[in-house]
């Protein structure tokens, strides 16, 4: 499911925000990671998280990718690597973490659930499903969105879902549906 | 005067990705935290390291940023009596 972008690194990413008629003027100072995260959330939660105003304490966030945050690891190493032009950029160092997407959306959407970020060499439907059933261990949890968030050299892969402790008319959650959903 | 705070204005709008303003969007007598650009605290650091990049003038301590951050106008006079390049 990756997308190869000719588009400049990340302009694309934009042209969706502007279409979509959001007013989040913090989505432009997001790295690449965190912008397709927060796109991939709003189109998920638009329909289901309708209040954006009030805490919710009962859902969780967790996610998980393959190239942590690779680009802007590079890109910081950039504004340090030569002596005679050493001005390290605070703006890019805040996000050389790539659980700063499940900051972005928990923000966005006032979830105060546990968030997670894990690591994998691949992208992996069990892996999703174990930690989304483990996210749920914890009773005051009744939803999770969870998923996969990879952005690499402008490579982007993402699947995003929000389980439900009691399903109402969705797919049901389990590897097989993972697996297909992201084909 | 004039030409250096449309110049900074445009550094302002480019090293803190505000996207969406233009520099005539920005009132250059308005406070710069606060209200109106909605800046944070990274963007308080960012505006430090454009000093240091653009201007040659390096700040020791952050919390000089908050007199000389009040406005584009007032950063401009500093930029102007201290710049080094």
């Amino acid at each position: 499911m990756e997308i190869p972008i000719q588009k400049t690194e990340g302009s694309w990413l934009n042209d969706i925000y502007r279409s979509l008629k959001i007013s989040y003027p913090k989505f432009f100072k997001m790295d690449n990671l965190s912008k397709a995260g927060f796109l991939a959330s709003e189109l998920l939660l638009k329909d289901e998280i309708i209040d954006k105003e009030n805490p919710k304490k009962d859902i969780s966030i967790v996610l998980m990718n393959r190239s942590a945050s690779l680009d802007d690891d590079r890109m910081y190493q950039e504004t340090i690597e030569d002596k005679n032009n050493y001005y390290p950029s605070p703006a890019v160092f805040v996000y050389t973490l790539p659980n700063i997407v499940n900051g972005e959306i928990a923000i966005r959407n006032k979830i105060m659930g546990e968030t997670s970020f894990y690591i994998s060499e691949a992208f992996s439907a069990e892996k999703i499903y174990t930690a989304a059933m483990d996210a749920f261990s914890d009773e005051s949890i009744s939803q999770v969105v969870c998923g996969w968030t990879d952005y690499e050299l402008n490579k982007c892969d993402v699947l995003l879902l929000l389980i439900r402790k009691e399903n109402q008319n969705g797919k049901p959650f389990n590897i097989n549906n993972i697996y297909h959903l992201h084909i | 005067m004039e030409a250096l705070i449309l110049e900074l204005k445009k550094e302002i709008i480019e090293v803190l990705n505000l996207e969406e303003i233009k520099p005539e969007d920005i009132d250059e007598n308005a406070p710069l935290f606060g209200e109106g650009l909605g800046l944070d605290s990274i963007d308080a650091l960012e505006l430090i390291v454009l000093m240091e990049k653009n201007y040659g003038i390096k700040l020791n301590n952050a919390s000089e940023g908050r007199d000389i951050f009040k406005s584009v106008r007032v950063m401009a006079e500093y930029i102007e009596k201290n710049r080094t390049k």
